[in-house]
């Protein structure tokens, strides 16, 4: 695995991207009340994400993959350290990210019009003419194919369909950053597959920075222009690993190129580790 | 004798769709109408049964009235103003609604009164720590342990009546209220925050819709407790009403009347419990269908 550690460094050596989210030695955790106890979720994370790039988070359950998008999002403060986003520090939420979650949380009283049309409601319409907003609405429905289903309730849906409406309620404001946590981890295989291919396609055309935290290797190196592997408690960032893989990667079957298996054998070394830690449950 | 049995035995003739078509529509007919008839059926039975029982008199007809005596007295009672019995003023319609009215005066205090306590208490732990050993201490202690002390305060007055309606409804509305905003979806509000909620937006757009059906299914509870609210009130203190015909009637052993009284409070029960289900789809078809 010599030539992807190579490839790593040149990456780092030779950013001439526009960076867009930048995190400077951020440590975050929670305060447990019970317990009276504070627990590092993650620490000493230095991470830049440029402009337009798809950066998938991969790591064993518990080590703070969510913590990271959560403080990218604002809904979580940092202890030490800071996230900045287009060079404003993060002190909460904001338009400019969106968050699609891995149990969809859509308001289960809101047809799918009405749940996409959420953002708006609780935001403004940020300028925007009511005929704009519509026509806004209309298209991000339409651009997750759920065009005829505006009027349904979410439990009419099946999950993948859920998910698109989560998708086109994190779009419709038209965020600089798309944030997901797990998006498709609770859709069964197949549909997950047709997913991640309707993902590639929709941030190509919307050409939206992602950063995309998922327990797939698979479904990590098919997205990810870069992967970054996160240790177990407290995360800290074990490797990032490049993947330049020619896009559109769904348009034909990436998973049959032998650069596809290579670096999941690589992903997979890098994680195994951390995951028979989580299963001993070793806290440090 | 299915479809395919039919079919089968008759090969390929001509006649099978017209067949299967018919049975199909007997099909239908019996999936739509069925539960209805059997329903009409069984409870005819119930009361040829006790018809026939009463009527051959191995129960003291005091106790038991024939079945057609209570109809008769049922429909007098609510077609007439004609007073049903000795010693008794007013028929059952009138009584009926003395009732009724002070158990929509009653479940309408108790929702004004449960409903923005529940919220509060479910928002605020202070609130909630300050309020809630008396909300635990009255609801979990029999209410009708309180009636005399009520009657001590206020006499055999309407208002009494009305107090120990509203003591039996506010604590199902007022306790499914809270549960309702202590069980809010924590994905819900974080996605609500991602999304540039404020403080009250959450509580406007996330935690009060998620509640109403809660206060709903609270206010059915409230309902059905305050009824017995209404019965026990009027049986210990009034002059007027369904438990004060339930009472007088059996002190006379006007045994027809007690039984029709009784009849109608299932009926009256049962059709309240209709209304708030069919509340509860209308204004939540979501959550009947996810717990389905």
């Amino acid at each position: 695995m010599l030539s992807t550690n190579s490839r790593k460094i040149r990456q780092d050596e030779t950013r001439d991207g526009d960076p867009v989210i930048v995190a400077e030695n951020l440590t975050v955790g929670y305060e447990l009340a019970r317990e009276r106890q504070r627990l590092t979720a993650l620490t000493g994370i230095n991470l830049t994400i440029d402009r337009g790039e798809f950066v998938v988070l991969v790591g064993p359950s518990g080590c703070g993959k969510t913590t990271f998008i959560n403080a990218v999002s604002g809904i979580v403060k940092p202890w030490e350290g800071s996230v900045a986003v287009n060079g404003k520090e993060v002190t909460g939420p904001g338009p400019d990210r969106a968050m699609v979650f891995q149990d969809y949380a859509l308001m289960p009283w809101r047809t799918v019009e009405k749940n996409v049309r959420f953002p708006f409601e609780l935001q403004g319409g940020g300028g925007l003419a009511k005929e704009e907003i519509d026509a806004r609405i209309a298209h991000y429905i339409k651009l997750v194919d759920l065009d005829g289903f505006e009027h349904s309730y979410p439990y009419e849906l099946s999950g993948g369909m859920r998910q698109r409406v989560g998708i086109a309620r994190a779009l419709v404001s038209e965020p600089d950053i798309l944030l997901a946590d797990e998006p498709f981890a609770a859709i069964d295989a197949m549909t997950r597959e047709a997913m991640q291919a309707e993902m590639e396609r929709i941030v190509a055309a919307t050409g939206q920075t992602v950063v995309f935290i998922t327990h797939s290797i698979d479904e990590a190196i098919a997205l990810g222009d870069r992967v970054v592997v996160i240790s177990y408690r407290p995360g800290r960032i074990k490797e990032i690993v490049p993947v330049n893989l020619p896009r559109p990667r769904f348009a034909s079957d990436v998973k049959a190129i032998p650069e596809f298996s290579a670096l999941r054998e690589h992903v997979w070394e890098l994680v195994k580790d951390e995951a028979l830690r989580t299963s001993r449950g070793d806290t440090l | 004798m299915s479809i395919t049995d039919r079919s089968v035995a008759k090969d390929v003739g001509t006649e099978t769709p017209r067949l299967v078509a018919a049975e199909t529509n007997v099909r239908t007919i019996w999936r739509r109408y069925g539960p209805w008839a059997v329903t009409i059926l069984n409870l005819s039975t119930f009361f040829v049964v006790w018809e026939l029982f009463a009527r051959a008199e191995i129960v003291n007809k005091l106790f038991l009235p024939r079945a057609s005596n209570m109809f008769t007295a049922l429909w007098d009672g609510l077609t007439t103003t004609m007073p049903p019995g000795a010693v008794i003023s007013g028929s059952i319609r009138d009584h009926l609604f003395y009732s009724l009215s002070n158990l929509g005066m009653g479940v309408v205090i108790a929702i004004a009164i449960g409903v923005p306590f529940g919220l509060l208490m479910g928002a605020n732990r202070y609130v909630d720590s300050l309020l809630s050993p008396y909300v635990w201490a009255i609801s979990s202690m029999p209410r009708i342990a309180l009636v005399p002390l009520f009657i001590l305060f206020l006499g055999f007055t309407r208002k009494m009546q009305v107090t120990i309606i509203v003591l039996s409804a506010v604590f199902p509305i007022m306790i499914n209220s809270w549960a309702g905003v202590k069980t809010t979806d924590k994905s819900l509000l974080s996605a609500a925050k991602v999304f540039g909620a404020g403080r009250t937006q959450l509580y406007t757009k996330v935690v009060f819709p998620f509640t109403l059906p809660f206060i709903i299914s609270g206010i059915q509870q409230g309902i059905g407790r305050g009824l017995v609210g209404v019965i026990i009130a009027e049986i210990f203190g009034g002059s007027k009403g369904l438990g004060y015909l339930i009472s007088r009637s059996a002190d006379t052993f006007n045994s027809p009347l007690l039984y029709a009284v009784l009849f109608l409070l299932v009926v009256v029960s049962l059709s309240l419990i209709q209304f708030t289900r069919w509340l509860e789809a209308k204004v939540a078809p979501w959550r009947r269908l996810e717990t389905l």
